[in-house]
């Protein structure tokens, strides 16, 4: 196993009141190594905060998180994030940008270049290096970041909606892209979203997390004969789709239901 | 990680995907527009006629653009000078232009705007150098520390809206009438908008980068290096610009207080003695410095804050 998420809970204190918030509670996942599982679940239910775990950002509260077996006690480079938001650095140009994990790993600087320029090939970006992020479409940017969090060299890949924020036509050029990634890459990829179809069509296993306070609902194994060609239109395609749908049907309702009580 | 090919497919090259073109800077100035011109010239350099063409339309553009910046001065210089001659003001008070721009030469001449220009600019500089030396790297330890900011916020507050000139009578009563209290009140009006934008600066940066850097293992000291300082650089120099122009209004204002020498002195002491057309060319130098310095200053802000979106 790669990733061991063991009986994980979050707790945050709310700051005018005197109970707490659950964010997550026992959280059970393992994660193969070179794996592609998506994390789908309706909006609120922790998944992010699952990720900050996972990162070494935030500490859980309960219950461990191990990596390679060794409990993870802080970032690290062997993990690589891609944000919803891309996070690059504005005054760094594209080439500068994916340079930056590398300055961290303390590579060579002539080295640093070499494989900056190559990871931006691979993404697709190759004559883009000068550009700043200002200067680069919405996908282009995030395909930047994933070059970024993909040139150290990371074991494991941690994407928390990273092309939510795209028009539909780019985020499918962009999925496409990211499952040819990963198979050239063999990186392990944990990918959070909340489009059905999304979670279907890039997992190999699905999770479906439930509302909050989030735990993983089912582990949904997804198996197509292969991945080339319109995937979408084949008849299980569909029944996986419905099937998570069904699973996130009650999930979603909760969550609204929720929201009007807090709100109400 | 194994070494990466090329193959990339044609429908996925990024140029399908919109690109955004560096936007042309608003304000150019004049050899700004002639080297567009210039270059718009040689982009077309295959056939001549076009290129001579080109070259024209190019040399148009520039005539306008320039026409359209200085027709406003031009009218402002005419009024000047036509005024005072039709008698309908006073040339008593207000010579006409070409009588300031004589006496303007004649100062120019006697060696004796170049030193008061020179004492000017010596105390600008000394004071507005030293802010910007001390100024941001407090401003960094401010913004960067938390609980110092909130334990000095009050005391900032109360002084950034003091007026600077409301102080000079202290400076004067303290350091005395001489170059130490003119270079710091100097000092102290310049040190505030330096300050203040670094505070701002250092704290206003994008909490998702600090969090991107810092999930790359990046430790406090790098992450200020890396993140902080050159996310808060272009605010920096916002504050750096405000200073330059500050330090020649305070300026005029301290050398017309005990001073032997500067721009404000001169203006002072020409009105004193009824040199009218002198104070006016005093008035003119110090406008045009102001002019000058700001425009130092914006280029130099937007050469550390290219990367900025507008």
């Amino acid at each position: 196993m790669k990733i061991q998420i063991q009986g994980v809970g979050k707790e945050f204190r709310v700051r005018d009141a005197h109970r707490s918030f659950t964010a997550l509670d026992e959280v059970d996942l393992d994660v193969r190594a070179g794996e592609f599982l998506t994390l789908v679940g309706p909006s609120g239910c922790g998944k992010s905060t699952l990720l900050d775990l996972l990162a070494g950002l935030a500490v859980p509260t309960r219950g461990r998180i191990l990596l390679d077996g060794v409990p993870v006690e802080g970032p690290g480079l062997d993990r690589g994030i891609v944000f919803q938001q891309y996070a690059l650095f504005p005054w760094r140009t594209a080439l500068s940008n994916v340079e930056f994990g590398l300055e961290a790993k303390a590579v060579p600087k002539k080295e640093r270049a070499e494989r900056a320029r190559a990871h931006l090939d691979l993404v697709g970006l190759r004559g883009f290096e000068d550009r700043y992020p200002h200067e680069l479409s919405g996908g282009m940017r995030q395909r930047v970041a994933i070059a970024r969090s993909l040139a150290f060299d990371p074991d494991v890949l941690l994407m928390d909606e990273p092309f939510a924020a795209l028009d539909a036509q780019t985020r499918e050029s962009l999925q496409e892209e990211l499952l040819r990634i990963w198979q050239k890459t063999g990186k392990t990829v944990v990918f959070i979203t909340h489009g059905i179809d999304e979670a279907v069509y890039l997992g190999q296993r699905v999770a479906v997390m439930t509302s909050r306070p989030g735990r993983i609902k089912r582990v949904l194994d997804v198996e197509f004969d292969s991945r080339e060609g319109d995937l979408r239109a084949d008849a299980r395609f569909g029944e996986y789709r419905h099937e998570v749908w069904t699973l996130l049907r009650d999930e979603v309702a909760a969550a609204r239901a929720e929201e009007a009580v807090s709100v109400g | 990680m194994a070494s990466v090919s090329t193959g990339v497919p044609a429908e996925r090259l990024p140029s399908a995907e919109a690109v955004s073109v560096r936007q042309p800077t608003v304000s150019g100035t004049v050899p700004e527009l002639l080297r567009e011109a210039v270059e718009e010239a040689s982009h077309g350099a295959g056939t001549a006629p076009g290129a001579a063409l080109r070259l024209l339309r190019g040399a148009a553009r520039v005539a306008v653009a320039v026409g359209r910046r200085t027709v406003a001065i031009a009218a402002l210089a005419a009024l000047w000078e036509i005024l005072p001659r039709l008698e309908l003001v006073d040339s008593t008070f207000l010579p006409p232009l070409s009588e300031v721009l004589a006496a303007w030469r004649d100062l120019l001449l006697s060696g004796e705007l170049l030193d008061h220009t020179q004492a000017s600019l010596v105390r600008s500089l000394a004071g507005c150098g030293i802010a910007v030396v001390l100024a941001i790297p407090l401003g960094l330890l401010i913004g960067w520390y938390r609980p110092l900011a909130d334990l000095l916020n009050p005391v900032l507050e109360l002084f950034r809206n003091t007026a600077a000139l409301a102080l000079l009578p202290v400076f004067v009563l303290i350091l005395g009438l001489g170059e130490t209290s003119k270079i710091s009140i100097i000092l102290y009006a310049c040190a505030w908008p330096i300050l203040l934008n670094t505070i701002a600066g250092v704290k206003g940066v994008d909490p998702l980068l600090i969090k991107s850097a810092r999930s790359m293992g990046l430790g406090p000291l790098r992450l200020f290096q890396k993140v902080i300082l050159p996310a808060a650089v272009p605010t920096i120099f916002t504050g750096v610009r405000l200073a330059g122009a500050y330090s020649i209004l305070v300026l005029v204002a301290a050398e017309m207080v005990g001073a032997k020498a500067g721009l404000g002195y001169l203006i002072n002491y020409a009105q004193f003695n009824f040199r009218v057309p002198d104070m006016y060319a005093g008035i003119l130098t110090i406008s045009a410095l102001g002019l000058i310095l700001n425009q130092l200053l914006v280029r130099l802000e937007r050469r550390f804050s290219t990367w900025r979106t507008s």
